[in-house]
């Protein structure tokens, strides 16, 4: 009835230099690199402080056309993902049928699976020399490859919507289902149907949903590294981010590319704002409501609109498939010489098993650096969430926003920030493990807090206070109580701090070395040099590792919004 | 133990608690009251979740102001019994003892033989999930008693389970507390269940105690209309003394004088209310004429057969009353009525609420 608890100084004092780890960390490998990206771009040669960076940046019609493609392609990926993905929403949100779960699990691809897997199932699969272009020509018997799809926009949007529709599936519907169908039943008895229902009860009421999965999937094409990388290509089709890859790595203009990077920064942090405003917005409309009873899809079989929706998810189906199937298909295959026939073999599994290789290195590499990033970030999240639990501090909620901000700043920003602000260190960080897994960490351990921090409120404020009057101290009551309470979410963080870790490869370019490759930096070069079979591989390699970490998100799965 | 709360003060923008009040050695009282009068708010203060501004608890005479919940000692059921979900019946039950590190065997030796006390004897390996809302309160009593407790709160333990099984548990929980003689404060907000169970009851509004007393003082002798009005029914009915004469007032209403004992305080011409209980009334087929006091004359408004008895609803003027009758006299609404209250069972009481 009223709420509040004792607090005694001693307690606070204790919280504080709890709090005091996490805070060291974040400043040293967050803000400290971030900040040093500041100075870079806001100063001049001298050390003085100007704008003039900026200012040169906004006049040259190269960057204002690559700032320009990169808003237009982002706006476009998510129109079109946001048009992939609601018939699905509306399905999953209102009827029942068979492999729903499957469907339903697949929504969660998109914080998996690696970025440059879909690249390379792209490649392989819509590519001029892919599977859908191989069998189009053997259908019709002509000579040319009639699908040309890589290498331009349309590629980039493609590989954007497969990426990112399924966001949009899992918030909408998860609204979606929860609204009174008794709203629509009463305007469809005052003679409201078809698309004007929709249009005039149904969609306000998902509108903060489909809006809030729109700005997500926008940051995400607006920051998106590989697919621009490999599908787009050429100045015609480079965005901010490979921009900012390209000043850094390629031209060593590590200033501009901290002006540049800025220019992205507020870009995204503009929406990222957007983002969250209209979370918050839905969790409100989530606390007012319900969850529903479904339908049978085999009704909605019987209108005419259910051939579509069949057809729907034969295409959704196949889209996430067989790309994902080209890939382990081609790492099956070997080429003999030039433009020789293909046959089937275990060539690239024998020599990335059996001998000691750059890419058999990059898959212990990449094991070691998830397992790393598992050591770092789980408990640097946990302690957060920990901390913004207790409802002894004050404004813990701004705390936990401040701890989240890694998630709004780009990856490639943060190898940016990494190579500036390590600069003439006496220890080498580029190149290094350390800083691989410190990087990684810092754009995993958001996860963890928000898969463990969900756990910690779920836990009855009764619960604790019964374990005290059992007698069981802080100490106790953590150990004995809420550690085992949180289990599955700690489960779930580590398996999405890994997944994370191991297909991470915007900040892992930047900062990767000869000898730190990871699998996902190795697939690119693969890439670079046209051996797809290799590619293919390792691409299979990741996918098995990165579905089984899926698997314990997916069995487990606690805490995740 | 005894537990006494002195002064105990605490204050928020639109609520202030104020209560002092003894729990005699082994003694069950309850702190009853309607939702929001601070009852909850006062077991959390002995809890030691809320630290008061002002006053001093004590457990057997020492002041426990300075112990944090976890060196209180004080075994708490909670509302929504709170188990833990983690923890099978057993180590629920056994969880006390684990945080004073006591041994394995001995503790699951004290678990069963608690489970045992609230008749699950077969149910310590089972999940809390398992359980029906009944046994899992069980649990929650065992829980709170397995590591001996000086002091048992009792927080509406029964609010959340049905009617049939909150008669049985109740009892239940009485001779649990008898046997084992634990010094206990239970907290509810129903009046039967108060009256049940309780070697006293403090009535409770507005974060101050109105009354303390044993439950058939309460119910009989309540000191104003809050209690007469929270603990059971009531009738009343507004008038004015007119007379004291050898311990009894005569005391005049708008339906006639009516004799009642007299209360401290009281003069002529002082305002007061009158007060009986639905079952103190008997029906009269006539006013007999040689009496003048005590009779009601009024019609049948409602008629209600519970069973056992008959509940009346009587209008007269202004003014309504409910009877309870034993037997069942042939009455419908709309018959006029004629019903008299022994002077005893009468009681005036402060006009101001």
């Amino acid at each position: 009835m009223f709420p509040e608890s004792t607090l005694p100084g001693r307690k606070a004092l204790l919280y504080l230099l709890l709090l005091s780890g996490p805070l060291v960390f974040l400043f040293f490998f967050f803000y400290y690199p971030l900040s040093s990206i500041l100075q870079g771009g806001l100063t001049d040669d001298q050390g003085r402080f100007t704008v003039s960076r900026i200012g040169s940046i906004l006049s040259d019609p190269y960057y204002t056309g690559i700032i320009w493609f990169t808003v237009k392609q982002a706006f476009l990926s998510t129109l079109l993902s946001i048009s992939l993905g609601l018939p699905g929403a509306y399905l999953l949100a209102k009827y029942d049928f068979w492999g729903k779960n499957v469907i339903r699990a697949l929504t969660t691809i998109p914080f998996v699976l690696p970025s440059i897997i879909v690249v390379l199932g792209f490649v392989r699969f819509f590519g001029n020399n892919g599977i859908l272009n191989r069998l189009l020509m053997g259908l019709f018997r002509v000579e040319e490859p009639p699908l040309r799809i890589l290498y331009s926009m349309k590629a980039i949007l493609l590989a954007h919507a497969f990426y990112n529709f399924p966001i949009c599936i899992r918030i909408v519907s998860a609204l979606w289902s929860r609204l009174d169908p008794n709203f629509e039943d009463a305007a469809r008895s005052m003679g409201a149907h078809g698309f004007r229902l929709f249009r005039e009860v149904t969609l306000p009421r998902i509108l903060p949903a489909i809006l809030a999965s729109s700005a997500l999937i926008f940051i995400f094409c607006l920051l998106s590294f590989a697919i621009v990388l490999v599908l787009g290509g050429g100045p015609r089709f480079t965005t901010l981010e490979v921009e900012v890859y390209r000043l850094a790595k390629v031209s060593l203009d590590l200033k501009m590319g901290s002006a540049l990077a800025l220019i992205g920064s507020f870009l995204s942090s503009i929406f990222l704002y957007l983002y969250i405003r209209l979370q918050r917005k839905m969790s409100f409309a989530e606390e007012i409501t319900a969850d529903f009873e479904r339908k049978r899809l085999s009704a909605l079989l019987k209108e005419p609109a259910g051939i579509f929706f069949v057809l729907y998810l034969f295409l959704i189906a196949a889209l996430i498939i067989a790309p994902m199937a080209a890939v382990v298909y081609t790492s099956f295959l070997k080429r003999s010489g030039w433009g020789g026939s293909t046959a089937y073999s275990l060539d690239w599994y024998i020599r990335l098993i059996f001998t000691s290789n750059l890419y058999a290195r990059s898959i212990l590499n990449s094991l070691f650096f998830g397992f790393m990033t598992i050591l770092f970030a789980l408990p640097l999240g946990t302690l957060i969430a920990y901390l913004g639990s207790r409802r002894e501090i004050k404004n813990s909620s701004i705390l936990e926003s401040l701890m989240m901000l890694p998630m709004g700043v780009s990856s490639i920003m943060l190898g940016l920030g990494y190579i500036k602000a390590f600069q003439g260190f006496p220890v080498e960080i580029t190149g290094s493990w350390y800083a691989i897994v410190l990087a990684h960490t810092v754009i995993s351990y958001p996860f963890v807090i928000r898969s463990v921090s969900s756990m910690f409120r779920k836990i009855k404020p009764s619960l604790l206070e019964a374990a005290r009057s059992l007698g069981a101290d802080s100490w106790q009551l953590f150990w004995h109580l809420e550690l085992p309470l949180i289990k599955g979410a700690l489960i779930t963080g580590a398996a999405f701090a890994f997944a994370i870790s191991i297909g991470e490869i915007n900040a892992t370019m930047m900062l990767a070395g000869p000898q730190t490759m990871t699998i996902p930096v190795a697939i690119y070069r693969l890439i670079s040099s046209y051996n797809f079979i290799g590619a293919c591989a390792m691409g299979t390699i990741l996918m098995a590792i990165s579905f089984l970490t899926f698997l314990i998100i997916d069995r487990v799965g606690e805490g995740i919004g | 133990m005894s537990l006494r709360l002195k002064n105990v003060v605490k204050e928020y923008p639109d609520f202030k608690l104020k209560i002092d009040l003894q729990v005699n050695k082994g003694e069950l009282v309850t702190i009853l009251g309607p939702s929001g009068c601070g009852k909850t708010t006062t077991l959390r203060v002995i809890a030691g979740f809320i630290t008061p501004d002002k006053g001093n608890i004590f457990v057997a005479d020492r002041g426990i102001d300075h112990l944090p919940p976890h060196k209180r000692q004080i075994g708490i059921v909670f509302q929504d019994y709170a188990l833990f979900p983690n923890l099978n019946v057993l180590d629920n039950i056994a969880f006390g003892l684990k945080m004073q590190r006591v041994k394995r065997i001995l503790r699951e030796a004290k678990a069963r033989k608690l489970l045992k006390m609230v008749h699950l004897k077969d149910y310590g390996h089972r999940k809390i999930s398992q359980l029906s809302g009944g046994e899992q309160q069980r649990v929650a009593l065992a829980r709170a008693l397995a590591t001996e407790p000086r002091l048992l709160l009792l927080d509406e333990p029964l609010s959340a389970l049905d009617a049939k099984l909150r008669k049985g548990l109740r009892s239940e929980i009485r001779r649990i507390q008898r046997e084992l003689a634990i010094t206990t404060l239970y907290i509810t907000h129903d009046q039967e269940e108060a009256l049940a169970l309780s070697d006293r009851i403090a009535v409770m509004r507005n974060g101050k105690i109105e009354q303390v007393g044993r439950p058939r003082e309460i119910y009989d002798e309540p000191v104003n209309l809050f209690v007469a009005g929270f603990v059971g029914q009531a009738n009343i009915l507004k008038g004015t003394v007119r007379s004291i004469e050898g311990g009894y007032v005569f005391f005049n209403t708008a339906l006639g004088d009516i004799r009642a004992p007299a209360p401290r305080g009281c003069y002529p011409g002082r305002e007061m209310h009158l007060f009986f209980r639905p079952e103190n009334c008997t029906i009269k087929s006539r006013i007999p004429s040689e009496d003048k006091g005590n009779y009601i004359q009024g019609v049948v408004a409602g008629c209600e057969y519970l069973g056992e008895i008959i509940q009346l609803e009587v209008v007269s003027r202004d003014s309504r009353f409910i009877l309870r009758l034993r037997g069942c006299p042939a009455i419908a609404a709309g018959d006029p009525v004629v019903f008299s209250i022994k002077a005893d069972n009468c009681r005036l009481l402060p006009a101001t609420r």
